[in-house]
């Protein structure tokens, strides 16, 4: 890549792990989902800047082109990102669904308290 | 033997169904407790409970039939019952078979009994396409277990507190075949006893278009990850 472009895609990603920054500072994107972006890019940026690991990359993974390889390193990483939301999303439900049941649970029990449980002879 | 019984009856917008349920509940069955699970109703469902005087466990958004239920299992554990019997609100089950389903568990060194729809010859009537998919999952029970359950999908079933355990702490999805799996592989002993079911005269049936595609592949899903749980916890104990 020439010096130009990797000039241009280092200011982008700058630009972006700053933008990052201002998410968690805002508290509107959580610090784990943070350090995925924040390595992602900063991992673009070594590659890219750096020649020899451009060259040494596509070698190592069998490819002819290094753009093919960086495609098939970006596939990899938005599906183990895709992957990680997934593992988060379900975090969340399952949380929703136990503290759904729990609001269920206790609001019977309290009200079996005060008026007393109506258990069948 | 006097065992105390809590039969749980999941609800979701089952305002025109409920009240003949718990009615001929409370008139065949009166020595059995009860509770409705209201699965985030937004129909007259709750107060319709409310007004026969049942207790209701409300949930504030609806969950599903599988964790609707799942609460009154976890509620009917806390109160510490023996024996739970879980039957559906659409009035398709008939209450005189909750003695029947609870006896037989009594009776036997079962753990759950399965009220069910096609043992011993019976000709409940079914759409195709669930027939079919009922008939390959008891087969696949076949598989599995190395015998057939015939009615894998039935919401009717007495379970002992042991064998309610098994289903509020595992991998969980309808109650159905992933649960029966889970259950035998625990060496959790599960039998078959027939019952009338009814066919639905109003409101809607829970099965939409979409899940005729999505149920059998989470189920089939949800089983193989069941018998690698139940497989790796073996080995690992």
């Amino acid at each position: 890549m020439s010096l130009q472009g990797i000039i241009f895609v280092d200011i982008l990603s700058v630009g972006f792990l700053l933008l990052i920054l201002n998410l968690v500072r805002t508290k509107k994107l959580n610090i784990s989902y943070a350090v995925i972006w924040f390595l992602s890019v900063l991992g673009l940026m070594v590659i890219i800047s750096v020649p020899s690991l451009l060259t040494l990359l596509p070698r190592l993974m069998g490819a002819v082109f290094p753009a093919s390889a960086l495609s098939l390193l970006a596939f990899v990483l938005i599906f183990l990102t895709l992957i990680f939301f997934s593992v988060q999303l379900s975090a969340i439900s399952t949380r929703q669904i136990e503290l759904a049941q729990a609001i269920a649970i206790k609001g019977l029990l309290a009200q079996e308290e005060i008026t007393g449980p109506e258990k069948a002879e | 033997m006097n065992r105390s019984v809590l039969i749980v009856i999941p609800a979701y917008n089952e305002e025109e169904t409920i009240a003949a349920v718990i009615l001929k509940l409370q008139r065949i069955v009166p020595q059995y407790d009860r509770v409705i699970v209201n699965d985030g109703s937004t129909d007259n469902t709750g107060k319709v409970v409310d007004e026969l005087g049942e207790r209701q466990l409300i949930l504030p958004c609806n969950l599903g039939y599988g964790l609707a239920l799942q609460t009154g299992l976890k509620y009917g554990l806390i109160q510490g019952y023996d024996i739970i019997v879980s039957m559906d609100a659409d009035g398709q089950h008939q209450p005189e078979d909750v003695s029947n389903l609870v006896n037989a568990l009594l009776t036997s060194n079962a753990d759950m009994v399965i009220g069910s729809r096609f043992c011993e010859g019976q000709a409940y009537r079914t759409p195709v396409s669930r027939r079919m998919g009922q008939l390959f999952f008891s087969y696949l029970t076949s598989l599995f277990l190395g015998r057939r359950i015939y009615d894998t999908s039935s919401g009717f079933k007495a379970l002992r507190a042991a064998a309610c355990e098994v289903v509020v702490n595992g991998i969980f999805m309808d109650f159905h075949i992933e649960t029966i799996v889970q259950m035998s592989l625990l060496n959790l002993n599960i039998i078959e006893f027939p019952i009338t079911v009814l066919e639905r005269t109003s409101g809607r049936s829970m099965h939409s278009v979409a899940s005729v595609f999505q149920y059998p592949l989470k189920t089939i899903l949800l089983t193989i990850a069941v018998l690698m749980d139940v497989l790796l916890i073996r080995r690992i104990r």
